[in-house]
């Protein structure tokens, strides 16, 4: 991509295309963390406004981290977390050839696992949620999260210890 | 089994034996339940294109203010100190009084903001307000002092003797120790003196010797003599003719043997020390000689 380093955000094309790129993970990522959609969405808002305010100084390849460093730091010490509700994908029609206490035992398992997550401590959570959802590699959230990758690897580990741990009631 | 084991398994970086080993353990079977289910959780719904186009919404209302406002922002706390500043300054400058002084054997030449002029004796001091000169021409004045007032509202001139009004008009004012002379010599000059208005037609002289109201014939010439380096008494106690002398030629004066109070009229050069020293001492029968830097004056 010769273009990338030429190109300038502050074009409405390369604009649009790092936004369709990162808004979606920058709005899971704030509502991993913090449990608020409108948080979240004003996140994404604030972060893009400030790309776009800095597009002559920030170059397309620094772009992404740029606002996921807005976005964080935006709720810095604001907010305090709350729950983070997340849906299951819909599969009961596919499934419906499953027995009724199937059903009924991995809803609660769901349920569970919900309580679990909101358990997780804040960073724990949402590397998790970023790799299981996103589909986010470590690196990725280590980008992310401005740390390296190892820490992302332990939290990660310690995420699925502690939801393991939760759900089995140990 | 290798740290953080758990996430080298997620990223399928576990060795065959390894892998083997956890799948044996009792918590593999919850750990894969767990990702199973994990697996099928959505965040909530997020529409990109919405949310971009909100953003373009938002930024074109940004760009009147970003660009527009934020330099204004600061060209605004700028002006506004600037303005403090300004304001301040003008408060205080208005405030001060213009003041203009001459010391012993020097004259001055003013032209105040009206352009009446006035010239200034020696050993004077005149003091007037530039700013509110619009609203009242008023001028202060302690000493001698020659006045060409351009026409126009009211000019005041107040000393401690008394108060000069006059609305366009030459005239001179003498405000010395024991002695207050105002000399009219164009137009009409009020003098307030102890409360009491004097009106003093072109040609006429107001002269107050030790608090006496002293009549006194036509001024001589169309100007002051002091304009022409020449001081001119008519019937003046001598010891105030004596102290113009001494601020005149900036020498100090002493006297000995003397009647300070005997009249005297005549001129002396503000120029010429010593034929001014014979102007004064021949008509009044007194000597002098020179100490060092003093002049005295002596009596037989």
């Amino acid at each position: 991509m010769k273009t990338e380093d030429t190109d300038n955000v502050c074009e409405e094309q390369v604009f649009s295309t790092i936004f369709n790129a990162n808004s979606k993970t920058v709005f899971n990522y704030i509502y991993y963390k913090f449990g608020n959609e409108e948080k979240a969405y004003d996140a994404v808002q604030e972060a893009f406004v400030k790309l776009w305010e800095n597009c002559g100084k920030v170059s397309p390849a620094k772009a992404k981290s740029f606002v996921y460093t807005v976005a964080n730091n935006l709720y810095l010490n604001v907010i305090k977390a709350e729950k983070v509700r997340l849906k299951y994908a819909d599969h009961r029609l596919k499934a419906t050839n499953e027995s009724p206490e199937f059903l009924m035992e991995e809803s609660e398992f769901k349920q569970k696992l919900d309580r679990a997550l909101n358990g997780l401590p804040e960073n724990q959570r949402t590397t998790f949620l970023l790799n299981r959802i996103d589909g986010k590699k470590y690196a990725e959230i280590a980008e992310m999260e401005g740390v390296s990758i190892k820490a992302i690897e332990k939290r990660m580990h310690l995420a699925l210890k502690s939801l393991r741990e939760q759900i089995d009631g140990i | 089994m290798q740290e953080n084991y758990l996430a080298k398994w997620l990223n399928d970086e576990l060795t065959e034996s390894e892998l083997s080993e956890f799948k044996k353990t009792d918590e593999y079977a919850s750990y894969v339940r767990i990702l199973r289910a994990s697996d099928q959780l959505e965040a909530p719904g997020f529409d990109a294109e919405k949310a971009l186009m909100a953003l373009k919404n938002r930024r074109t209302l940004n760009e009147t203010k970003v660009v527009r406002l934020h330099p204004f922002k600061k060209f605004l706390s700028v002006a506004a100190a600037v303005a403090v500043v300004m304001l301040g300054a003008y408060f205080y400058s208005n405030t001060l009084d213009e003041n203009i002084v001459t010391g012993f054997a020097e004259n001055k030449e003013i032209v105040l903001p009206d352009s009446s002029e006035v010239i200034l004796n020696a050993g004077s001091q005149l003091t007037f307000n530039e700013h509110s000169w619009e609203d009242n021409r008023n001028v202060r004045l302690d000493g001698e002092a020659f006045f060409k007032v351009a026409k126009g509202e009211r000019f005041t001139v107040a000393t401690d003797a008394g108060t000069i009004t006059v609305l366009g008009t030459q005239f001179n004012i003498t405000q010395r120790q024991g002695i207050f002379q105002v000399v009219c010599f164009e137009g009409l000059v009020g003098v307030t003196y102890q409360g009491k208005e004097t009106q003093l037609p072109a040609g006429n002289i107001f002269k107050v010797i030790d608090g006496k109201i002293i009549p006194t014939g036509a001024p001589t010439g169309s100007e002051p003599s002091w304009l022409h380096k020449e001081s001119s008494f008519k019937s003046v106690p001598l010891k105030y003719v004596l102290a113009e002398f001494e601020r005149q030629h900036n020498l100090e004066v002493e006297t000995q043997n003397i009647n300070g109070d005997q009249l005297f009229t005549g001129t002396f050069s503000n120029t010429d020390k010593e034929l001014a020293l014979k102007s004064i001492c021949t008509p009044s029968q007194i000597k002098f000689k020179f100490e060092g830097t003093k002049v005295l004056f002596y009596g037989e």
